[in-house]
């Protein structure tokens, strides 16, 4: 497969459940080495983890024992920065997400979409240049999801970002068109890249208008039927 | 030496380890069967609940020594013969198995799911139901990661609790502890050898069966409790399992049967008159057993008051005992954790050293180490003597309480890192932190609960090494191991000489400074470690 993100694109990828989506999100931020193939950013290798690459989890990551700002400044700690600067810029990130005031704030004390919003100011505070982000509303109610789904877009490409791709995979297909630029539809076995589809609606994007009903549509078919592995 | 000798050698030294380890399966055997009814018991009655927790988290601590006066009047005088030898025998090995096991069965006891409890009460389960279809099955994997540990620690005091003396009189029963003491004493080093060989095949043997049960326990019976809600009716301090943590291969999933703040707490009312009627005679029962425990030690002590007042004037001694010990655990303690931070952190990113080096170290750890120490100590002598001087005979005894403590501290630290969730190293890698960073802002916050319980576990196991070591007569070649000052090595000299009613008023104000410092120390750090610093939680997921 082949799977590319221009500068300013939001890019998702979907597929029925063990197509290897999340793998394929690994590989691409590094965790994983691929067996055949490789991953490049600009031209260049990827390896190994890396900031320039951050990884948004389906479990959301926050640390109990850390407020909000700590969890936020835990993405610069690489970048050695004085502690002023580290406070003011969490802050900023923070804000970004629509946090202002619950800085010392520690997890327990915040809902599931507040937490995740943590965990995205501290991936964006690391200033990375791709977002990957694996199934990153599946861990909240329907509601706190579509909420957090309609901010996401003007948060992830805010002007102060260096952001200058998303990368996300879910197997939730309105959620996909509502946000993507680009759709790689993965089936079978092993898994390719069985349709990819462009998605030029203009946004904020309506999910009951006809346009966007029929690319869930085109999306729909293309993941049905599931294509299984025969056994040899 | 001839040939047949050898083999005859061999032989007895085969029979002799047999009977060492039988002595140690009848033991956890006991240990096992009487925890589950005292476990159902604290399940029944919360003052019976309260005081056998106390009790337990007490002798946890409590070295093995300390119950020489009991296990002298009850039964070397008051049996007699060899069968009051071997029953006392038996009871200290006892004294070395059984706690953390029923320990770990009150646990597992606490920690049944909600729903299983309430499919129980809804099908009207009786007592034996209840106990062979549910708690008895759901306790297995927790007796089972406390086998080894138990075995081991048993192994430990096999030289001290084979053979031991008071006064003039010595006492031993047969037993590969028994053969090791006397070669010792006889300076036959070529034969001590050929006896620990023969135990470390057995050994060997024995801790691969239990792994292998182990990993045979939790695959049958293990409960996946993530995602189930825990009954958590009263105390249930499972980050204090003494011992509980230094466990199998299989380890991390039974790691998870720990209860989590915010999980369920649901408190099953009885319904109906036939289960009002069951329940309150039952909690009453257990109420009044629990009161008549404490009597029977308040009533003990009165009665042996007038033994007790002698002992008085030598409680400033006691003290400063004491204190020494505490120094000698904070520094067997600080070196184990320090060890075990950076060994387990080591072992859990580098996966194809890890499992070797566990194997290796849950065999090592089940091997007594009061069995080799006179050989490790005539073979390092010299060059210790040369780096320490006048401190040898101290380093000597860290040293042997550091090998009798350390396992519990690293399998516990090595559990916790293992146990940190795949998106958590994920992040570290991602965010580029260093190791220094990694482990002040996330491995060591997040293990707290974990260190917590190691070094608990530390501090307690220490005492075993201390009480070996800080008095050892004729520990090779006519060499004397004994420090200047320090309660356990008050204990040994007293029990030299007899003086049963110092060792009384030792233990007694022994146990009541680990009662406290278990109040002021453990369990609030504890209760702040499982209240914020629980790795676990740090992954959302509803």
């Amino acid at each position: 497969m082949d799977i590319h993100a221009d500068e300013g694109e939001f890019v998702s990828i979907v597929g029925p459940s063990g197509a290897g989506k999340s793998t394929l999100i690994r590989v691409l931020g590094g965790f994983v080495k691929p067996t055949e193939g490789e991953v490049r950013l600009h031209g260049k290798k990827v390896v190994r983890p890396t900031p320039k690459i951050v990884l948004v989890h389906q479990s959301i990551v926050t640390f109990p024992w850390m407020t909000a700002l700590d969890n936020v400044k835990l993405g610069m700690k690489y970048m050695k920065l004085p502690p002023e600067k580290e406070d003011e810029l969490a802050r900023r990130y923070l804000e970004m997400v629509g946090l202002s005031g619950f800085e010392n704030f520690y997890s327990k004390q915040l809902s599931g979409g507040m937490r995740q919003r943590v965990a995205i100011a501290r991936a964006l505070v690391a200033q990375p240049e791709v977002l990957l982000m694996d199934e990153p509303f599946a861990h909240l109610d329907e509601l706190t999801a579509e909420g957090l789904r309609n901010e996401i877009y003007s948060i992830l490409f805010n002007t102060d970002s260096p952001l200058k791709a998303v990368i996300m995979v879910s197997h939730n297909l309105d959620e996909v068109v509502k946000l993507s630029d680009r759709i790689y539809v993965l089936n079978g076995s092993p898994s390719t890249v069985v349709k990819e589809v462009k998605v030029n609606l203009e946004r904020p994007r309506n999910p009951m208008s006809e346009e966007f009903r029929a690319i869930v549509e085109e999306l729909y078919a293309a993941l049905t039927p599931v294509k299984k592995r025969v056994p040899e | 030496m001839a040939a047949p000798d050898l083999v005859d050698q061999v032989l007895t030294y085969s029979l002799a380890s047999l009977a060492s380890v039988a002595r140690d399966w009848v033991a956890i055997f006991l240990s096992v069967v009487t925890g589950w009814f005292l476990a159902y018991a604290a399940l029944k009655s919360k003052v019976f609940e309260n005081v056998y927790v106390s009790v337990l988290e007490t002798l946890e601590s409590v070295p093995v020594i300390s119950f020489f006066p009991v296990v002298l009047v009850a039964f070397v005088y008051g049996i007699g013969g060899r069968l009051g030898v071997e029953l006392a025998v038996l009871f200290l090995i006892f004294t070395a198995t059984t706690w953390n096991i029923w320990m770990g069965q009150y646990q597992a006891f606490k920690t049944v799911p909600n729903d299983v409890i309430e499919v129980a009460e809804n099908l009207r389960f009786t007592f034996w139901d209840k106990m062979l279809k549910i708690y008895i099955p759901y306790s297995i994997p927790r007796i089972a990661s406390n086998m080894l540990p138990s075995f081991a620690d048993a192994l430990f005091y096999i030289t001290v609790s084979e053979v031991f003396s008071v006064g003039n009189s010595q006492f031993s029963v047969f037993g590969i502890g028994t053969i090791v003491a006397n070669l010792t004493a006889q300076g036959d080093y070529v034969d001590v050898g050929i006896a620990l060989a023969v135990l470390a095949v057995v050994v060997v043997v024995n801790v691969f069966a239990i792994t292998k049960f182990a990993d045979y326990a939790v695959s049958r019976y293990g409960f996946e409790t993530e995602a189930v809600k825990v009954a958590r009716r009263g105390r249930v301090r499972l980050g204090l399992t003494v011992r509980a943590g230094a466990t199998l291969s299989k380890a991390a999933r039974v790691a998870r049967l720990v209860p989590l703040r915010g999980r369920g707490y649901v408190m099953l009312e009885e319904e109906g008159e036939k289960g009002r009627k069951f329940e309150i005679p039952t909690k009453v029962t257990y109420s009044l057993l629990a009161v008549v425990f404490v009597g029977l030690i308040i009533y003990g002590f009165y009665v042996n008051w007038g033994t007790v007042e002698t002992a008085l004037p030598y409680t400033g001694q006691i003290l400063l005992g004491l204190a020494y010990d505490y120094l000698r655990v904070a520094v067997i303690s600080l070196v184990a954790f320090a060890i075990a931070i950076f060994g387990g952190y080591f072992l859990v990113t580098h996966p194809r050293v890890e499992k070797p080096v566990i194997a290796f170290l849950q065999t090592f750890s089940a091997f007594p180490a009061p069995a080799y120490f006179p050989i490790l100590f005539l073979a390092t002598l010299p060059l210790v003597k040369s780096v320490f001087g006048p401190l040898t005979n101290e380093f000597y005894v860290l040293l042997l309480g550091f090998i009798s403590t350390f396992y519990y501290i690293f399998y516990e630290v090595w559990l916790g890192i293992k146990n940190i969730p795949k998106p958590v190293w994920e992040l570290m890698d991602n965010l580029n932190l260093g190791f220094f960073t990694r482990l002040r802002k996330i491995v060591l916050p997040g293990l707290l609960p974990y260190i917590v319980t190691g070094i608990s576990s530390t501090v307690n196991s220490a005492w075993g090494g201390l009480a070996i070591g800080e008095f050892w007569p004729s520990i090779a070649q006519g060499q004397n191991l004994q420090v200047s000052h320090g309660l356990m090595l008050y204990f040994a000299l007293w029990d030299e000489q007899g003086a049963v009613n110092l060792l009384a008023w030792g233990s007694f104000v022994f146990g009541v400074i680990v009662v406290i410092y278990s109040v002021l120390f453990t369990r609030k750090l504890m209760d702040l470690a499982r209240k914020k610093y629980i790795m676990e939680e740090s992954v959302y997921l509803i």
